[in-house]
């Protein structure tokens, strides 16, 4: 290489121009040369790669003042003025570029899915292909370490934390209703079909600033920016239909996803240990229109749900059954925009509006409820260089919820709440170098309902001790306002937010198909809400002098390698917790935490039978529940849980997929937890009654068609 | 795909005498690629589309490199790096032109590497965008042997899994090497590789 250049500035030699060398050395921030590196002065074809010893040499026509480029592949892009006529033998110096894709990371406390993940726990498919979730994202993620499985509700417990901790946003945007409603003591399922949705990042605790009202951990879901065709999607299943589509312009696309589902043909054909007068039906529909702009997308996102049913549900409070008929009608619209501005500028803006109502008649009684919520955000991010961005935004949240009941067809109640809550926050993310990383901010917010307000710092920090693996740490303070079965009373009571520590402790090893997370984490509860009274009803008196800890390891094993066609994962969790909050006497480990859980879950592609298998088992320790003939509070325990799910997914043609899919194969006999009557009977004992699944199985055959001109294509992704 | 390499740079023209700055440098980085200098060849076309931008050329031809030469490579952080570079480059002459079909063959080309660099992650992600980039390509200009060859070419790679039939495919194989046979590059530069992997791909076939 370098005689090649000699020979032609000795050819150039000759003519009119008078010819300069330049030369030097190129070398990383250690000090070591820098091989294939490009040098050259900017406009000119003058230049050269550099050998071996990160030695360059050429010669120049150019004079005076030049721009000086030194690159290479994975190193940050050197601009330097130089004096042609004096630059010799001098070093250059490129930094590690922070972008790569073997630069540090902060992973603590999140767990990421989708094509921008660098480490995916998930991948997109598995949500779907996952035995036991059935198309469900949050049975999906119930795999997955630092969630507890709660079978008879179906939501997400994350760390110890109840349900409503966890906040569900959609494209930045938060979500009100994330859930379908069910009968007491069944399960309900997340209210979004993975079909429109690509990347997935749930946090288990220590997330951003720019997230807040939450004390446990966010679900962050985003819809796809760009469909790859346009496609028509069929579904018919055991338990309904579904049909799909999605055209693409050049611009925009337009996606549409509607599903009717009956259970009454599948309850008639498998016993069910409910008795359901008229089984669950829903109608529901999502849709999601993107506009591309030059250096911005504008994306709009609806969706609605309309569901009824009615059971009769036995209760050890009465004698006969009590007859529930419930209506749901759900709406939710939610329109971003997210695009480039002037120098490195990001701009997030958004405007959710969530509407929720519920229609129950429980025997002679009759209970109504409307929720109407609205989100506004606005974002600014600014790339101030490779290695700090700093961002700040505004996010305002307003809540307006009214219930009435009616006992009887006598006197009506009216009650709810309104509530406002205004944050600020501001983030910088500070690469120290390719190794070590720190993500800073602060949010603080106001309450308009609890009157209070709040300043949470949160940081994290990665250090990559290794090619493979890295160490991270994350503190954060949060706030929540308490759940609405307590401020719907807020007449006549005043609350304060919850509160929330955490801190947690990351090991990550990636490489090549295998990753394994070891978690640690302590959170520290304070200012949670307690009440005096058996149940909670409108007199009750409420005090917000709750405490509670939680504490634990979480281990995650994936491995897509090492057998051929095999994928699976490993999950345990092991959790030590305790809450003094509703109306506990004394703190305890709440009725919805097991001590161990482990989950196992394998998928086996077979090529030969064109068809993937999947196994899950779930297994955790059993639950506390508190048996009133007994002194001690929450002093039982249920036995241990276990269920194996296992489904199959058989590809007819490629456009054409059969899949079948079928909970607890072993016929475990699982029991949740026990309800106990409110008073004793004649001889002086509380009665119970044991919280057990609806039905010993869950099957489920579907039959999946897509109709596109790309044959390629189907819906395996959407199982 | 790892023959594309060295083949695409014996296909291109030993360099005239009486040239300009632009033909000579790029001359020289195609002596460099046809020795299997990938580093030094991309380098070189990098100065040059730096130097001259006005040709679409050297752009291209950065992206060609670093495409190629990630097949070869097992390295994920540095196959990411060079397919990178090579997308990063070809946005710069995608903004430019919009009608070029080698720059969507180009795009497709990019796409199959991360394809080939992570089937399971990236199969059903990019196997639409390849159909789709190829499809633009051949809308633009149909009778382009490397949009008819390539179209078909990622086909029969993927028919293995997905089934489909190859007979097809196999014909438009045919016709591509038809048309590489007419096929006339605007400049001595332009691309005009591909036909020795169109007869190997038709061997396959029978």
């Amino acid at each position: 290489m370098k005689t090649i250049i000699l020979l032609f500035a000795s050819l150039f030699s000759f003519t009119l121009f008078s010819q300069t060398t330049i030369s030097g050395k190129i070398v990383n921030e250690k000090g070591i040369p820098i091989a294939g590196a490009n040098v050259y002065i900017e406009g000119s074809y003058d230049g050269a790669s550099t050998s071996e010893n990160g030695d360059f040499t050429f010669a120049t026509a150019t004079t005076g003042n030049q721009n000086l480029v030194a690159s290479s592949l994975v190193y940050e892009t050197s601009n330097i003025v130089i004096d042609v006529a004096h630059f010799q033998n001098q070093t250059i110096k490129l930094r590690d570029n922070v972008n790569a894709l073997d630069a540090v990371i902060i992973t603590a406390g999140s767990l990421d899915s989708g094509s921008k993940a660098r480490v995916s726990v998930l991948k997109p498919l598995d949500i779907v292909t996952t035995a036991g979730s059935v198309g469900n994202i949050v049975a999906a993620l119930q795999s997955l370490p630092g969630t507890q499985t709660v079978g008879e509700d179906g939501r997400l417990f994350v760390r110890g934390g109840e349900a409503n901790e966890t906040q569900t946003y959609v494209d930045g945007m938060r979500v009100p209703q994330p859930y379908g409603s069910t009968p007491n003591n069944l399960p309900t399922r997340s209210r979004f079909s993975p079909f429109l949705f690509s990347g997935i990042s749930f946090s288990t605790g220590g997330y951003s600033a720019e997230y807040g009202d939450a004390l446990s951990s966010v679900l962050l879901l985003n819809t796809i920016d760009e469909p790859d065709q346009s496609k028509t999607e069929i579904s018919v299943m055991s338990v309904g239909v579904g049909l799909g589509n999605t055209q693409k312009w050049k611009k925009s696309s337009f996606s549409i996803n509607t599903s009717y589902i009956n259970l009454t043909p599948y309850q008639a054909l498998v016993p069910q240990d409910v008795e359901w007068k008229s089984a669950p039906q829903s109608l529901s529909g999502e849709m999601v229109y993107r506009y591309n702009f030059e250096r911005g997308i504008f994306k709009m996102y609806a969706a609605f749900d309309a569901s009824q049913y009615v059971i009769k549900q036995e209760n050890i409070n009465s004698i006969d059954k009590i007859t529930v008929d419930s209506k749901n009608d759900n709406f939710y619209l939610n329109s971003s925009y997210n695009g480039f501005f002037g120098t490195n500028w990001n701009i997030t803006a958004g405007l959710s509006y969530g509407y929720n109502k519920v229609k129950s008649d429980i025997d002679l009684d009759n209970l109504n409820n409307v929720e109407n919520a609205v989100n506004m955000k606005l974002k600014l991010k600014k790339n101030i260089s490779n290695r700090f961005k700093l961002s700040f935004g505004a996010d305002y949240f307003i809540t307006k919820y009214t219930e009435d009941f009616t006992r009887n067809a006598g006197n009506t109640f009216d009650y709810g709440y309104d509530n406002t809550i205004g944050a600020l926050y501001t983030e910088a993310d500070i690469f120290f170098s390719k190794k070590l990383a720190a993500k800073v901010g602060v949010r603080a917010s106001a309450n308009e309902l609890t009157n209070d307000n709040s300043i949470s710092p949160r940081i994290s920090l990665a250090y990559k001790m290794a090619k493979f693996s890295q160490l991270s740490f994350a503190y954060g303070d949060f706030s929540q306002t308490p759940s609405v079965e307590y401020i719907k009373f807020s007449k006549n009571n005043q609350f304060e937010s919850e509160k929330a520590s955490h801190y947690i402790l990351n090991y990550q090893y990636s490489k090549e198909g295998r990753t394994l997370r070891a978690e640690a984490y302590y959170k520290d509860y304070s200012n949670l809400t307690r009440f005096d009274s058996p149940t909670v009803v409108y007199n009750s008196i409420f005090t917000n002098d709750g405490t509670g800890y939680a504490k634990g390891l979480d281990l995650f094993w994936r491995d897509g390698k090492t057998i051929k066609n095999l994928e699976y994962w490993v999950s345990y969790s092991y959790i030590d917790t305790e809450r003094l909050y509703k109306n506990y006497p004394t703190q305890v480990t709440p009725n919805f935490v097991p001590n161990n859980s482990l989950s196992i879950v394998t998928k086996y592609w077979i090529p030969e039978w064109k068809s993937q298998l999947g196994f899950t088992n779930s297994f955790s320790t059993g639950r506390p529940y508190n048996n009133p003939n007994e002194t001690q509070f929450m002093n039982g325990k249920t036995k241990s849980y276990n269920d194996l799910s296992f489904n199959w997914a058989y590809l007819l043609t490629t456009q054409k997929i059969l899949y079948f899919s079928v909970s607890n194969v072993l016929g475990a006999n699982n029991v949740y937890g026990y309800n106990y009557a409110l008073r004793p009977d004649a001889n002086g004992e509380y009665r119970r009654s044991a919280i057990k699944p609806a039905a010993d199985r869950f099957f489920f055959i579907g039959f999946f068609w897509t109709i596109s001109k790309n044959k390629n294509d189907n819906q395996l992704k959407n199982l | 795909m790892k023959k594309i390499i060295t083949t695409i740079a014996l296909f291109v023209a030993v360099i005239s005498s009486a040239q300009g700055k632009f033909e000579q440098g790029m001359g020289k980085a195609f002596q460099l690629w046809g020795e299997g200098k990938n580093t030094e060849a991309s380098d070189m076309f990098e100065r040059i589309a730096a130097a001259d931008k006005t040709s679409w050329l050297p752009n291209y031809y950065v992206a060609l490199v670093n495409t190629t030469s990630s097949f070869a490579i097992q390295d994920k952080t540095q196959v990411n790096a060079l397919l990178t570079k090579a997308q990063n480059v070809l946005d710069v002459e995608m903004i430019k032109d919009q009608k070029n079909a080698e720059l969507y063959i180009m795009q497709a080309m990019i796409y199959t590497a991360w394809v080939v660099a992570d089937p399971m992650t990236n199969g059903m992600k990019y196997s639409a965008k390849v159909m789709e980039a190829y499809a633009k390509a051949k809308a633009l200009d149909p009778n382009n042997p490397r949009a008819v060859f390539g179209e078909a070419d990622y086909q029969l790679g993927g028919a293995k899994w997905t089934g489909v039939d190859t007979k097809p495919l196999c014909v438009q194989v045919d016709k591509a090497i038809e048309l590489f046979a007419t096929f006339k590059p605007e400049t001595p530069f332009s691309p005009k590789w591909g036909l020795d992997r169109a007869l190997e791909a038709q061997k396959n076939c029978k």
